[in-house]
Order: C-alpha cells, then structure tokens, then sequence
C-alpha cells in the first residue's frame, strides 16, 4: 500500500511553521533555553519552551479557551499540515479523514494542579473544569472538534518512540478504502514535575547543550510542542516502511533491537539517518547500531537544537527527514564532539541526491521504532 | 462494509477469532468466577479502602481485591515494586496463555485511560511534603500507561511492539476494535488486545468532582439513576486469522465481526443528546459485519447510569435496535474505564457461550423516556448468536464491536 505524506505542520521552541523552523535549523539556531525552578525546593531547571510568539498565529476555537497548552500545540500543528496539504475537511470529508494523535505525558500542567489541589485542600476543592483537561484524549478531541473529524480518532500513549507507533496505526487504518487521509500528531508540554521524575531517573542535564554521542551520558533537555503529518495515498515523500521493533527489557536490548530494525529498513541505500540521540543512554545504543548496519550514512540529530519533546519527538524527526528529503540538505549537527565516530557534519550539508532517509526512534521508556522514507 | 487491503497489496475480509481470553475484575478472577458472579447477579460494588473518600459525594467502587491480587505475585523484589495495574494485565494474560500457550502475537492492542497513575500520585505526594523519595524511581518507571503491557509479556516471553490506546472510556473497546482490523485486512495474523485500569484517587475524585459518580446504587438506565461508580480490572483477548487458527486445532472462543468508532465533537464530557455519536458507532460495526440490526440478540450496553449517557445511548439504541434485550453490567462491577470495554466484551462472549443475557441489576423504576427491554436484576437464558458491546468516552469518542457465537 503507499502511503505518502501530504502535508506536515510544526510547532518548537524554535518557532512553528516547518519553513520557518527548518530555516533556522539550517543556520544552526538552537532554542533558547528557559530556567523553571520546582515548587517545592529551590532546584532549577532548564527547558526548551514554546515561545510565545510562535502561537499568536494560531487557532482560536471556543473548544480552546480552557484547553492545556498541549492541546493547543496539537491544534496549531495538525491545521498547518491540512492547509499545506490544501485537503479542507467538510460534511462529506469529515468521516474519511482519521486521527492519531501520540502522547508520551500528556496534558501533565491541568493533572499536577488538579492533583495539587486535592493534595493541599482536600477532594472538595477539585475542580470540574480542570478533570477533564487531564485526560489523555482531551487534545485529539478538541484538534477532532475543531476539525470537524467525526470518524476514527485515537490516542496512543507511549515514549519517544510513540509517533512512529502513531504512524504504523496510520498505515493499518488506510488500508481500508473508507479513509482517505490519517493526521498523525505528536505533541507534548513540559513542566518542572516532568524535569524533576527525569532527573531522578538520572536522564536529565540541568543546563545546555545536549552533547549527543558522547562519551559520556550527560543528559537530555526536556521541550515541548507538536508536529503533525497528514498521510494520504499520494504524496511528495513517501513512507515505503515502518518497524515498530517491540520493546527492550534492559538497556542494552535496545540496540539489538535497533540492529533489527536497521536491518529491515536498509534494503536500499540510505542516505542519512534521522535519529532520536539526546544525550541519554539512547545515543550509544543507536551509535553502535548504526555504525554496524549503515556506517556511511549520514547522521544527524535535532535534539540539541530543539531537545526531547518526548510524544512530539518521532514526529519532528520525521518532519526532518521529509525538510531534508525535500530540500537536499541536512542542518548542522550541534555540540556533536570529535570523538564521534559516525558520518556527521557540524556545518550545514549538501545531500542533494539523497532519495532514501531512515528515522530512528528509541524512547527511554522501552520502546524502539523506525521508518524509511523516500522521495521518487 | 469498507474494503481493506492486506500487506501484499491484495484486498482482504479475513474472519477474526477470539481463541483464548482472560479477565480479573471485582467479578471474579478468571472466566469461570465471573460467568458465576453473573448468573447469580452479585453486586460487586463496596466500600473504597484504598484511599480516604472521605471528602466526595460517592463512597464506593468495585475493586479487585489485593489480598488475591498481589497474593499471586510472587516474592521477588522486581514483582513487589510492580504496579497493581501489571499484576492485573499478567494475570489475565496468564489465563489466555493457559488456552493458548503457543499464542505468539505479532501486535498488541490494549487501551487504558491511566496507566499507574496511583504511583504518579505518591511520587507527588511525597514531593509536596517533603518526605523520603526513596521509592521515587520505582515510582516513576512503573508509571507510565505502556508499563503494564511491558510487564505482562516479559512475564510471558512475548516480544511483540505493543501499542496503548487511551481513549478514554472507549479505550479498550477501541483497542479490540483496532486489532480485529489489522487481523481482517489480512496484515497479522495474531494480535493481542485487551484494556486494563486500575482505581486511583485522582480519577475517583475527578468524577466526584463532575458529580458524574453517585453515592447511591448504580441503576443504568433507570428511571432514578443517579450516576456511575467506577471500577478496575484487566482483560485480555488473543484475537487469529479464522482459517488459520481452525487449521492448526485451535478452540475458537467466539469470532468478532464487526467494529464502528464515531467521534461526536458536542462537548468533551458529554454526548449529544440526539445519539448520533453512539448510534453511528453502532451502525458502522453492523456494516462492518455486514449484518442488519435485527442480527443482534443482545447488547451490553455502555450503561455508566448517568442521566446523560443513558438518555443518549437509550435513545440511539431503541430507534435502531427497538427491543433487543440491553443490559449495563457496570451495575455489578463498577466503571472500570480503558478495561470496561475488554471487560465487557468478555461478558459477551460468555453471554454468547452460555446462552444467557448478563442481568443488569438494581434495577427498579423504568424511565419512561428510554424505551428499551432491560435485562432487569437477574440473568436470563436465551438462545443468542451475535452481541453488540459499547463503550462510550470523554472526547466524544464511541466504539462498537459485533461479537458472534462461532459455529463451525
């Protein structure tokens, strides 16, 4: 079956637009980095943030007034991808367009202070109006209700590796003829309580940058926004496969199960790679494995230009493979030290014959997923 | 019924098996305990021990009991530091194994709403007063909602990717929905589905808080409901190519055949009042199966008793179905959100398999605005072929499945 990307939409830290966004990450911008510091003690912590003025464009819907910035992200996101793909969802279209949307912690600003609520003043205190802000679905159902989509809408919760899962639920939905197009959304919003839960788990840098590769596993930089792909059956990139790998028990499970992926995808020759490496764990999994499977491939990470916005992550990094596909170029890998020994560039690279890109996704919380994408 | 295509690019309506099922909920744990606690129409409903309610309008939940639950897990530290949601997966995927131990999925499909969010709540809790973190890590790697699916198939050698549908209330209605999808069009052969949640006091006092929950009976459909109780449980369904698993000896528990999923966009916690979400729900998964609305023996319907849900689900279900006999076994057991739907999708395939109609109990008055034939207080048998199980949720999301007793 061929399943094509129609039209894609971006909201970051760096900006929102995927023009904009891919501008800046040419000229090897990196997001601001924003200090937010824990309720209960002093300790600070750094994230990248969407910036105010990247959402004054964006959509204002009754369905949004109470909304989390999550849902609002998703929205801002999921409309640009329609409108680039010039596909308008009215009475007839509304049951054949579906919607996937992945999360990774969701709409965790509303639930710390519904939560916060109960805990300092008791259960009566609890707000009606915040409840529902806190359920996972609550983003794909207003971006659902502002859309008008009254067919198949999912959320898939997961880690980084969610929107590439988004993706393969996508693929098995179109292959009934009743959908004509699947919107695949990734969003994400960040919070100090999500900094602090990362932190203890030893995956959290305080301060920038995210060195990906290196020797040492210094950390990620959490961030926040959306990304949105509409997949149709024609299309300027297309998706020719995707391996949603399973899951790893222990951290060294995961390269394996790169490998095998890796393995599945390169049956062709591969340009570049697009790859989830954060500065966690994650990067010598990934390193290891594509040094064995697709050692003179390109390789290039976002993460430290726009950090790791979990449920959003796969999605960006597969805007970034379409942008560079698309484009014949790839942006300069940031704070990527010498010792790496994988085919990168830290200046702004040609790749203006590539045909073939892989994504590489390996979230944190034991999922592994990867996809091939192609320009004819 | 929409065509599909399968992995090799031909067009395919393969027919989808249950082969094995597995279920622990205040009903019982296992098949059996539960097909007894509903011919004897037990009220699963008591009083909430597992935090202080005593702040919210509604006392009561049905609850899967710890005592059994956490008795099965065994000694070592890494099941100790599980969340009660992983014992409850492993322990219906232990029993699905049990029928169908050579069952290896390429897919899983489960939904739930939570994840182990009573593990969120103790991380915060600690935070905010300042005590011992200790357990913080413990905390938060069992906390997320794809955890528990992880846990239950490194219990049981099982490596497939699994995917985590949260929609809501629908979730684990949506989640066999989905699998009996990939599963018909051909492109797996084998696919693992289910739903699970377990209580938490952020969702309890939530619902409070909507005074959607009630602090009386739950009477689905009655004249005088006066709102849902919440629940917990897990259930699994191994779902096969027909041809395939008949090929190869297997037992086929019941087939699935048909699957509808609407969106209603009224309002983020309330549906339509005209039905139209859940009735186009409905009537996509009779023409998914290709079937007419008086194909249907028997509907377990979402039936949370509150006044909105039934009056919408009520009104959509008598204009399409009139007086097919409608039952709402959250009477029993309480709402156990993402598990509700694989709960009760289990409740029909027993329903199926047994030839009687779960009660839905605490029934007294009927409404008269709702004109359905409700399966008042007591199981009842009868010779039935197809069910029909709903499940409705916050976000406008509908999902209906088309179960049908599998005749060789």
């Amino acid at each position: 079956m061929s399943l094509a990307i129609a039209g894609m939409g971006w909201v970051t830290p760096l900006g929102s637009g995927v023009g904009p966004v891919w501008e800046r990450l040419l000229k090897g911008d990196e997001a601001q980095a924003e200090k937010i510091t824990e309720q209960f003690s002093n300790q600070c912590y750094s994230v990248f943030r969407v910036p105010e003025s990247a959402m004054t464009g964006a959509p204002s819907h009754p369905r949004l007034r109470r909304a989390s910035v999550i849902s609002r992200f998703a929205a801002a996101a999921g409309l640009e991808a329609l409108q680039a793909a010039g596909v308008k969802v009215d009475s007839q279209s509304a049951e054949r367009i579906a919607l996937v949307l992945a999360i990774s912690n969701g709409g965790v600003i509303y639930t710390k202070r519904f939560y916060r609520d109960i805990v300092e003043a008791g259960a009566r205190s609890a707000s009606p109006l915040l409840f529902p802000e806190t359920v996972f679905n609550a983003p794909a159902s207003h971006l659902a209700a502002i859309l008008g989509i009254t067919g198949a809408t999912y959320t898939l919760v997961g880690d980084s590796a969610a929107g590439l899962l988004a993706i393969k639920m996508a693929e098995d939905l179109m292959t009934n003829e009743a959908v004509d197009y699947c919107l695949v959304v990734g969003a994400e919003e960040v919070d100090w309580l999500l900094c602090d839960a990362y932190r203890r788990w030893r995956l959290l840098r305080l301060t920038p940058p995210v060195e990906p590769f290196g020797r040492i596993d210094q950390g990620m930089i959490l961030s926040e926004g959306a990304g949105a792909i509409l997949l149709g059956r024609d299309g300027q990139i297309i998706i020719e496969g995707i391996y949603i790998g399973g899951y790893y028990r222990k951290r060294v499970e995961a390269e394996q199960i790169m490998k095998r992926i890796l393995c599945n995808l390169n049956r062709t020759k591969i340009d570049f790679v697009i790859s989830g490496a954060n500065g966690t764990f994650i990067d010598k999994m990934e390193g290891s494995a594509l040094q064995q499977i697709i050692p003179d491939a390109f390789v290039y990470t976002a993460k430290p230009a726009l950090g790791e916005s979990a449920g959003a992550a796969s999605l960006w990094q597969v805007i970034l493979g379409g942008q560079a596909l698309r484009c014949g170029e790839l942006p300069p890998l940031l704070h990527g030290g010498p010792a790496i020994s994988l085919r990168i560039s830290t200046a702004r690279v040609s790749v203006a014959t590539a045909t073939h890109a892989i994504v590489l996704s390996s979230g944190v919380n034991q999922q592994v997923a990867g996809l091939r994408l192609s320009i004819p | 019924m929409a065509k599909s295509t399968s992995a090799n690019g031909k067009r395919s309506t393969a027919r989808v098996a249950v082969i094995a099922a597995g279920v622990v909920s205040p009903l019982g744990f296992g098949l059996s305990e539960m097909l007894d606690s509903l011919r004897k129409a037990r009220d699963c409903v008591s009083q909430i021990t597992r935090f202080s309610v005593t702040e919210c309008r509604c006392k009561t939940a049905g609850q899967v009991p710890d005592e059994r639950l956490l008795d099965k897990r065994g000694n070592g530290v890494r099941a100790q530091r599980l969340h009660r949601a992983s014992h409850m997966m492993i322990e219906g995927l232990r029993e699905a194994l049990t029928q169908e131990p050579q069952f290896k999925p390429e897919l899983t499909v489960i939904g739930t709403t939570s994840g182990g969010m009573s593990y969120g709540e103790s991380y915060y809790r600690s935070l905010a007063r300042g005590e011992n973190l200790r357990h913080s890590p413990t905390w938060i790697a069992n906390y997320p909602a794809q955890k528990p699916v992880i846990d239950a198939h490194e219990a049981f050698g099982i490596t497939a990717p699994c995917q985590v549908i949260a929609n809501a209330c629908a979730s684990g209605t949506n989640a066999i929905g989905h699998g009996f999808e990939c599963v018909q069009s051909g492109r797996y052969q084998r696919v693992l589905t289910g739903g699970y949640d377990a209580l938490s006091e952020l969702v309890f006092v939530g619902f409070d808080s909507l005074q959607a929950s009630t602090p009386e009976k739950c009477r689905p459909f009655d004249r005088h409901r006066t709102g849902m109780v919440l629940g917990e449980g897990a259930a699994v369904l191994a779902l096969e190519n027909l041809d395939a698993a008949r090929a190869r000896g297997a037992t086929v528990l019941a087939e699935i055949t048909g699957y509808g999923i609407s969106t209603d966009n009224f309002h983020l916690t309330q549906p339509d009042p005209s039905g139209i979400g859940p009735r186009q729900a409905m009537e996509r998964a009779l023409q998914s199966a290709h079937v007419s609305a008086d194909a249907v023996d028997y509907i377990n319907a979402h039936g949370t008793a509150t006044s909105f849900n039934d009056a919408a689900e009520g009104k959509a279900i008598s204009e399409l179905f009139g007086r097919v006999p409608v039952s709402s076994t959250k009477s029993m057991m309480g709402h156990s959100l993402g598990a509700a739907g694989a709960v009760e999708a289990i409740i029909c395939l027993l329903a199926l398999q047994h030839q009687f109609l779960p009660p839905n109990i605490n029934f007294r008055t009927p409404d008269e605005d709702i004109d359905l034939n409700i399966v008042a207080n007591k199981a009842q048998p009868a010779v039935l072929r197809t069910a029909l199980s709903n499940s409705f949720g916050f976000g406008g999301t509908n999902a209906s499945i088309l179960m049908r007793k599998f005749e060789a």
